[in-house]
């Protein structure tokens, strides 16, 4: 595993101002439009496949092959949200490596305690609330990683990127029974990691 | 499904995202308002539902190409694109072509070692035109064939003229069947019209075919690896 990817300053990226033109023009074969889109969101799209996979080399690949599927499909884009259009590429083409990863299985987890922590932003309004939020997320991410690949993917997708269980159960070519169970497991698996930092909840 | 005293945790997670089915459970509902620890368990799981909906998103730690597909695009449509395009149905021509002809040339072999007699049966019949190599090979024939054979080398295979005789006679003589058959003349004559210095596997077309289909898959590929440009 290389290094550790950085939180962006925002939580999520908002879409584009002017962005229905944007696509437009994507859609149309601008390429300096696709590629204003895709550095918009590259964010967004590494980080659920950073979630999904927890190994920075295999995330950014599949963001690169969802980037590939997004400019091949741009034109037949049907409207909607752009972001979730793209997330839903980004999470088949990590869902892709997950499945080949699962069939010649490898031990990566990433330590919680690796890499630099986050230092909290100086310039933010409340720096002490900033720290433990930051901490917050910086557990969570590890609590995430530790969870079963098929309870992590089901928990990514529904709980931190909002898709609903039809959806996850689309994705993941799962039944929907299957993905809720694994969604709630995988959801009291991650209140028992993060018991020891209850706190930061309240923080 | 229930424990001693309390719902299913996955039951109490399900409330806590809401769910239909469990928000219209009101057994569920009226326990958790009435069960202090199970309370608990739905807010925390509620507040961890939030916690991870506000993730932020995640810069990559390196940076990623944003459009691959126009390295691929300039490649197809440039200098080197049709010569690309091109060698795949080259190669595969010539390894048909290569292929065929490599059958053709195989083919008496293989015959012979299925039927015994192969590409030596083949010849030998060619030469003989009649039954018996050990008349050809007799040396009275050889010495009477030198004889009757014009000084331009061919017989001209008239059984009525006198330079014929001495064929048949000598072949006669080598103890060989059907001595007076004009047809083994005629057996003479052709094995001295093909021994003429060509030789019958020249004449197949088969090796000139493998040739060829080697030949053009050799071009296509050194023709793509002359003018396409290579990455790096």
């Amino acid at each position: 595993m290389t290094d550790d990817p950085q939180r962006t300053s925002g939580n999520r990226t908002p879409p584009l101002p002017d962005e229905a033109a944007v696509i437009a023009r994507a859609a149309d074969g601008d390429r300096a439009a696709f590629t204003q889109l895709m550095e918009h969101y590259q964010s967004a799209c590494y980080g659920l496949a950073w979630r999904l996979l927890s190994d920075a080399d295999q995330a950014a690949d599949a963001t690169q092959d969802a980037f590939v599927h997004a400019y091949k499909a741009m034109a037949s884009y049907r409207g909607g949200i752009f972001r979730s259009w793209l997330l839903r590429i980004t999470a088949n083409a990590s869902y892709d490596i997950l499945r080949r990863q699962q069939r010649r299985p490898t031990t990566v987890l990433p330590d919680p305690d690796e890499g630099a922590p986050e230092l909290p932003d100086i310039h933010a309004v409340n720096p002490v609330a900033e720290a433990t939020k930051s901490e917050l997320y910086r557990h969570l991410e590890a609590a995430l990683a530790h969870l079963p690949p098929d309870q992590r993917t089901a928990v990514v997708l529904c709980d931190v990127y909002g898709m609903d269980y039809n959806e996850v159960a689309d994705m993941t070519q799962s039944a929907l029974g299957t993905v809720k169970s694994r969604i709630h497991r995988g959801r009291l698996r991650l209140r028992e990691l993060m018991a020891e930092h209850r706190e930061l909840f309240t923080g | 499904m229930l424990n001693q005293h309390h719902p299913d945790d996955e039951r109490l997670s399900a409330l806590a995202s809401r769910d239909d089915d469990a928000a219209a459970d009101a057994a569920l509902t009226s326990h958790v308002h009435a069960c202090a620890r199970c309370a608990d368990l739905v807010s925390e799981l509620g507040v961890l539902r939030t916690s991870l909906a506000d993730l932020p998103d995640l810069r990559p730690s390196r940076p990623l190409q944003l459009l691959p597909p126009v390295a691929d695009d300039r490649s197809a449509t440039g200098a080197g694109g049709w010569i690309r395009r091109l060698f795949a149905p080259a190669l595969t021509a010539g390894a048909a072509i290569a292929m065929v002809g490599l059958i053709g040339t195989a083919a008496p072999a293989l015959d012979g070692v299925a039927g015994g007699g192969g590409i030596f049966q083949d010849v030998g019949t060619r030469l003989s035109g009649g039954d018996s190599a050990a008349e050809e090979l007799a040396p009275e024939a050889a010495e009477s064939m030198d004889v009757a054979v014009p000084a331009d080398g061919y017989e001209r295979g008239d059984a009525d003229s006198g330079a014929a005789e001495p064929s048949d006679a000598a072949l006669g003589a080598a103890g060989g069947e059907g001595t007076t058959d004009p047809d083994a003349s005629q057996g003479g004559v052709s094995r001295l019209e093909t021994f003429d210095g060509q030789l019958p596997a020249e004449r197949s077309p088969w090796p000139m075919v493998l040739f060829t289909g080697v030949a053009l898959m050799v071009a296509a590929a050194l023709l793509r690896w002359i003018l396409v440009p290579r990455a790096g």
